[in-house]
């Protein structure tokens, strides 16, 4: 079947790890194979290359693919149709569920694939197998939440025991937590912790009433992801950094930050464990853009842009997938990584039209 | 990059007034022209042609400033409305005299600070400036008091009473998200309420109003004692705080969070007038279908899309087509994305903030996809446009994201868009209202009842007049302060 070879090429260009680069000649046959694919089963994606000139018969590179805006994927059958493994959904706010976006992924061996080296690459890089203690959802309370997957891959294939937190709700189990953090630090033995941004400063918030400080061990690590999006608490990232390690003892450059969102079957790291810059990287099999917002055209090294990603994980969805966050790949680190800047840092408004953000709070955005 | 001195200061503030200068000098670009000279500056970046300079906040310089203001207001009280009218609409009537520097200045700075095209900068400038002329500020008198002698002195009132309009003691206006040259009526009203006025502009909406007190100064000196303008960046809370704890009367221009944020930090007994980011839509009814007008609607739709680039609460986010007429509403869309693409050329928009061509990318891209999916979706923008046309089907409201994006849908009959506002209520301000022939007086109601205070005619929506109630509200009612006197009756002298 052509189907699963592709998708077994894939897996193996996974299974080569981030530390493998992916010929440009490569990624291009493997991102036309993929399209074609997904031509053949998804007639009003066909529909839509079709219409901006690329189809089959016309290839000339990724490149040229029209890029699919996550707000699509709000709207049923536009981007993923047909059976479906899981289904994930993007956090929705006040809009309903309506305004939720929805990845139905029609073969999880690819996510896992996917997720699978580069978490190691970036979160366990000294090949160690860390007990976790998660601030995000078990994917047994949140099966359609992209990122609670992630981690049920990471506690069954990576990490040593796991204990989760924070309920479906977003609430924090808070004494169990002190608990596990009070075992973790008179063990000795390092710990790897896993949360939201949000997840963390309400940690923080309760450890700084109690005046509890930890000393996690040493070689222990935190990955933080995700926003502030609808929440009434924003921290910014450093002053998050320094309270986790007043509080948690672990220092900045042992917490990664993790970008990714539902849309995306990948992710993206900051190689901070391995010494690398605070940017994030993506893996061999994702290609980053920064595009102007006006047309979309790609933008050169060192100008603000809309983020757009290639995706060959994307093979049962679209693979091109226009963000809404603004980043910046900085000159001196061209192909190698990008700098996420978020929607709309600190504009000020033009007008007094309400905006389409106040209206609908709703977006489809970053996992959870 | 060019700089612009983002306020205005009346002579002789204590503290750091240079003694020397008691007059603003001439409108010399870029000079630094108050009479009190602030002496630590700061700037803020408008757009990448424009910057604007200002005094660092300066928390005790701001209450000098307030009561200086007070003091030059009291003075206000003895002016009368004619003469007021006359130095306000002089200064106003400058920016409209191709001739002038003043509206030269504006013309030349305008498209960079607010982000519009040039041609969108005259256009709006024109639009702004017809209200402060003397006539149109008189009929704006007379058209919230029917005798306009009460803002002068006591008059007769009910029951043997005498009644008298005052001003406050200070009005702060906030502007933190308006259209250009919205503050400029706004202090303009204010003086003509005998109150002084201290404007904090927003960073898009501080070039008119800086202009404005220069003409104003030079006209009536007196009268431009009693304002300042004076931009400081957000989050200057100790400096807000000291501002807002002196105001009589405070009016604000914002977003939900900057109302919330300003209505919290006042004293209880402060009045508060917001304008909150609000709403428009417009409603296309069968009559402007037929052949003959369908495209004038289109072109009239278009341009009210075009004004101020969508970005007023007056402009409309999406078009309500009747069906049955000469062309159904998605040939209706098709007229309308002719005329945007005729109108680029004469009217074409401004450098679109990332923030909206990021959601507009959004909105383009899913709709282009949802047409490929055959369900009757239709967008039209050719490429390279500005403009996006958006046929959905569905005639539920969608919030457009702004920068000439408008929707169209379709509606069986014009009688069920009042429905369609449910749960707007809250933001709605302007619907415009064409080809509803005989029935347009009971959809007014209809809409009137759904939460909407404006119906206007496509082409006229941007564009209310300076006595419009806008958001429902007195444009000069709602800013003083009135006094009854109950007469004592005098004992009759006996025999």
């Amino acid at each position: 079947m052509n189907g699963t070879r592709l998708r077994d090429d894939l897996i193996g260009v996974m299974g080569a790890g981030v530390g493998t680069p992916l010929s440009d000649a490569d990624f291009d046959d493997l991102a036309r194979r993929i399209s074609e694919q997904q031509w053949e089963r998804n007639p009003v994606f066909a529909r839509f290359c079709a219409a901006r000139g690329v189809q089959r018969g016309s290839w000339s590179s990724w490149h040229a693919l029209p890029p699919v805006p996550t707000r699509a994927f709000r709207d049923r059958g536009l981007v993923s149709r047909g059976p479906a493994q899981a289904v994930f959904r993007t956090s929705g706010t006040t809009g309903g569920a309506a305004a939720r976006g929805e990845h139905r992924v029609p073969d999880l061996s690819l996510y896992h694939a996917s997720l699978r080296p580069n978490f190691k690459a970036h979160l366990l890089p000294d090949g160690a197998r860390l007990p976790m203690i998660s601030l995000i959802p078990s994917p047994l309370e949140v099966p359609d939440s992209s990122l609670s997957h992630m981690i049920g891959v990471v506690e069954a294939e990576l990490a040593a025991e796991t204990r989760y937190f924070v309920d479906k709700d977003g609430r924090l189990e808070e004494r169990g937590l002190r608990s596990a953090l009070g075992d973790a630090e008179g063990a000795g033995d390092p710990v790897l912790v896993v949360g939201t941004a949000f997840a963390f400063v309400h940690l923080l918030d309760a450890l700084t009433a109690r005046g509890t400080r930890f000393r996690l061990p040493d070689g222990s690590r935190v990955m933080e992801t995700g926003g502030f999006k609808g929440r009434s608490r924003t921290v910014p990232r450093e002053e998050l950094y320094a309270a986790i390690n007043g509080r948690l003892g672990i220092p900045p450059r042992r917490i990664v930050n993790e970008y990714g969102m539902t849309e995306l079957l990948s992710q993206f790291y900051e190689p901070v464990l391995a010494g690398g810059a605070r940017l994030h990287r993506p893996p061999p099999w994702v290609r980053t853009r920064v595009l102007d917002p006006a047309t979309l055209e790609p933008l050169p090294p060192g100008r603000e842009g809309l983020l757009c990603h290639f995706d060959l994980a994307n093979l049962g969805s679209v693979c091109c997938v226009l963000t809404e966050d603004l980043g910046v790949e900085p000159p001196e680190v061209e192909g190698h990584g990008f700098r996420v800047l978020g929607r709309n840092p600190g504009a000020e408004p033009r007008g007094c039209s309400l905006a389409m953000d106040e209206l609908m709070t709703a977006r489809s955005g970053p996992t959870l | 990059m060019r700089t612009f001195p983002a306020w205005w200061l009346p002579p002789g503030v204590p503290g750091r007034a240079s003694p020397a200068a008691t007059k603003p000098p001439p409108h010399a670009r870029g000079a630094e022209h108050p009479g009190t000279a602030p002496t630590a500056f700061s700037t803020a970046s408008v757009s990448d042609h424009l910057r604007l300079r200002f005094p660092t906040p300066d928390p005790a310089f701001a209450r000098r400033l307030c009561d200086h203001l007070v003091e030059a207001g009291a003075r206000l009280h003895e002016r009368r409305t004619d003469s007021l009218v006359a130095s306000l609409g002089r200064a106003g009537a400058r920016f409209l005299d191709p001739a002038d520097p003043i509206r030269k200045e504006a013309l030349d700075v305008l498209p960079a600070a607010a982000g519009l095209s040039t041609a969108m900068a005259r256009e709006v400038l024109d639009g702004m400036a017809r209200d402060w002329t003397a006539d149109r500020l008189a009929r704006l008198v007379r058209s919230q008091f029917p005798d306009t002698a009460v803002l002068d002195g006591f008059r007769p009132g009910p029951g043997g009473s005498r009644v008298r309009a005052f001003g406050h003691r200070l009005i702060v206006q906030v502007g933190a998200g308006n259209v250009a040259g919205v503050s400029v009526g706004g202090v303009a009203r204010a003086l003509l309420a005998r109150s002084p006025v201290l404007l904090k502009p927003g960073l898009h909406d501080a070039v008119l109003p800086v202009l404005y007190a220069r003409a104003l100064a030079d006209c009536d000196p007196g009268l431009a004692a009693s304002l300042a303008v004076l931009y400081w960046p957000g989050g200057a809370d100790t400096m807000e705080a000291e501002v807002l704890s002196r105001a009589g009367l405070v009016v604000v221009y914002g977003g939900a969070d900057t109302v919330a944020a300003v209505r919290a930090r006042l004293p209880a007994t402060t009045p508060l007038v917001a304008y909150s980011h609000r709403v428009g839509v417009a409603l296309v009814g069968r009559d402007a279908l037929a052949t003959g007008r369908a495209d004038r609607a289109a072109l009239d739709a278009a341009r009210t899309v075009a004004t101020f680039d969508q970005r007023g609460c007056v402009s409309p986010h999406l078009f309500w087509v009747e069906e049955g007429g000469a062309l159904t509403p998605a040939e209706w869309a098709a007229r309308l994305a002719a005329a945007m693409a005729a109108l680029e050329q004469d009217l074409p928009a401004g450098p679109t903030p990332p923030e909206v061509a990021s959601r507009m990318q959004q909105l383009r891209g899913t709709w282009e996809l949802k047409q490929a999916a055959g369900e009757g979706a239709r967008v039209f923008r050719p490429a390279g446009a500005e403009w996006t046309v958006a046929y959905d089907p569905d005639p539920a409201f969608s919030p457009s994201c702004l920068g000439r994006f408008a929707w169209v849908k379709p509606v069986p009959d014009l009688e069920r868009v009042a429905g369609l506002l449910a749960g707007l209520r809250p933001f709605l301000q302007t619907a415009g209202l064409c080809g509803a022939g005989a029935r347009a007086a009971s959809l007014v109601e209809q809409l009137g009842a759904a939460g909407v205070t404006r119906v206007a005619p496509l082409r006229r929506m941007g564009w209310p007049p300076a006595w419009w109630h806008h958001d429902g509200g007195d444009p000069l009612r709602a800013l003083v302060r009135w006094v009854d006197w109950e007469v004592e009756q005098e004992p009759r002298a006996p025999g």
